[in-house]
């Protein structure tokens, strides 16, 4: 596999989670990368390197949008929530993955793996 | 604990690159970084420990500045490629089939050569101009940015367009009228005449351009 398809398939799934997980509540980048994390038990982990580009990327295009916001003890965060192109964008992306993840299955077992 | 803000700005080194985003970008990061050293020191770490696991967050700084700044300017991305090549190329297309209409309505007697029984037309008023629209396209292409390949490629527009179609018609041709050496030969002769030599005029208007002004920075990274 070439890099530039590995690249597209971490950048695709990565878009794919972020996503999924801002249609549920806004977060704000630590949380995000924190939640992915743990909600799939570490095998999607995202570090600081990783996240920021794509988040901007996807705010770029207008999937997303963040707002400073303080905590209750002061700190400023940047929440992301999903905005209605974001949330057009998500079910063809899921739709996508479906796909691929059947197609793999049917060529080399997956799920059975 | 560090001063997270000023590490990063230090790190990151991208003074200017994201302009006005810049110092939010700074402040996101340096948010996250502090995040992770106190998430660390809740699970019980010591302070340089946990300084250390955060910083581990970024492997490479310049590649992280770079890659935001490609995320950033994504959009701007297709802006310049279409400013620096679709517009001067169509713009000196444009001129150039233009000049050629006044030339021929201005009934200037294009010169013919002829090459065995094969007669090859010259329109040499319209040659003359030819490296102005040349100089026109890389220009245009150099004041918006563009990279060397690309200013060429606005300047040689006009041939690099008769090219393809003359390459599309050749097979079309061939099927319709049968392949012979005459033919081929005739399509050579096209291929010089409507091609090679407008080409070398518009070449001699661009090179003056095709040096000097480099493209952007952080758009062309990749």
């Amino acid at each position: 596999m070439t890099k530039r398809i590995r690249s597209k398939i971490a950048r695709g799934s990565g878009e794919l989670a972020i996503l999924a997980l801002l249609a549920e509540q806004p977060l704000y980048g630590f949380e995000i990368a924190k939640q992915i994390g743990e909600r799939t038990g570490g095998t999607l982990q995202f570090t600081l390197a990783s996240l920021y580009p794509l988040l901007y990327g996807m705010e770029k295009r207008g999937w997303v949008e963040g707002h400073w916001q303080a905590n209750r003890a002061g700190r400023d965060r940047r929440y992301y929530r999903l905005t209605a192109g974001g949330r057009r964008r998500l079910a063809p992306l899921r739709q996508e993955w479906r796909a691929f993840f059947q197609a793999l299955d049917s060529l080399a077992g997956v799920s059975h793996a | 604990m560090p001063d997270w803000k000023e590490l990063v700005r230090e790190r990151l080194g991208a003074r200017g690159l994201l302009g006005s985003a810049e110092e939010e970008v700074v402040a996101e990061l340096a948010a996250h970084l502090e995040e992770a050293y106190g998430d660390a020191r809740l699970r019980g770490m010591s302070e340089p420990l946990a300084v250390q696991l955060a910083l581990q967050e970024v492997e490479d700084w310049r590649v992280l500045a770079a890659d935001i700044c490609r995320a950033k300017t994504e959009e701007d991305f297709m802006n310049h490629r279409t400013k620096s090549l679709w517009l001067p190329a169509l713009t000196t297309l444009l001129a150039a089939s233009v000049s050629l209409m006044v030339t021929q309505n201005l009934g200037t007697q294009p010169r013919v050569v002829w090459v065995g029984k094969m007669g090859m037309t010259f329109y040499w008023a319209w040659l003359a101009t030819l490296p102005l629209f040349g100089a026109f396209g890389a220009n245009l292409s150099r004041r918006a940015q563009g990279p060397t390949r690309v200013r060429l490629a606005a300047g040689l527009s006009p041939a690099l367009v008769m090219l393809i179609v003359m390459c599309l018609i050749l097979p079309w041709g061939l099927a319709i009228d049968g392949c012979d050496f005459l033919r081929l030969v005739g399509f050579g002769l096209g291929l010089v005449n409507w091609v090679v030599i407008p080409g070398i005029a518009l070449l001699a208007g661009a090179l003056p351009f095709l040096r000097g002004a480099q493209a952007r920075e952080g758009i062309s990274a990749d």
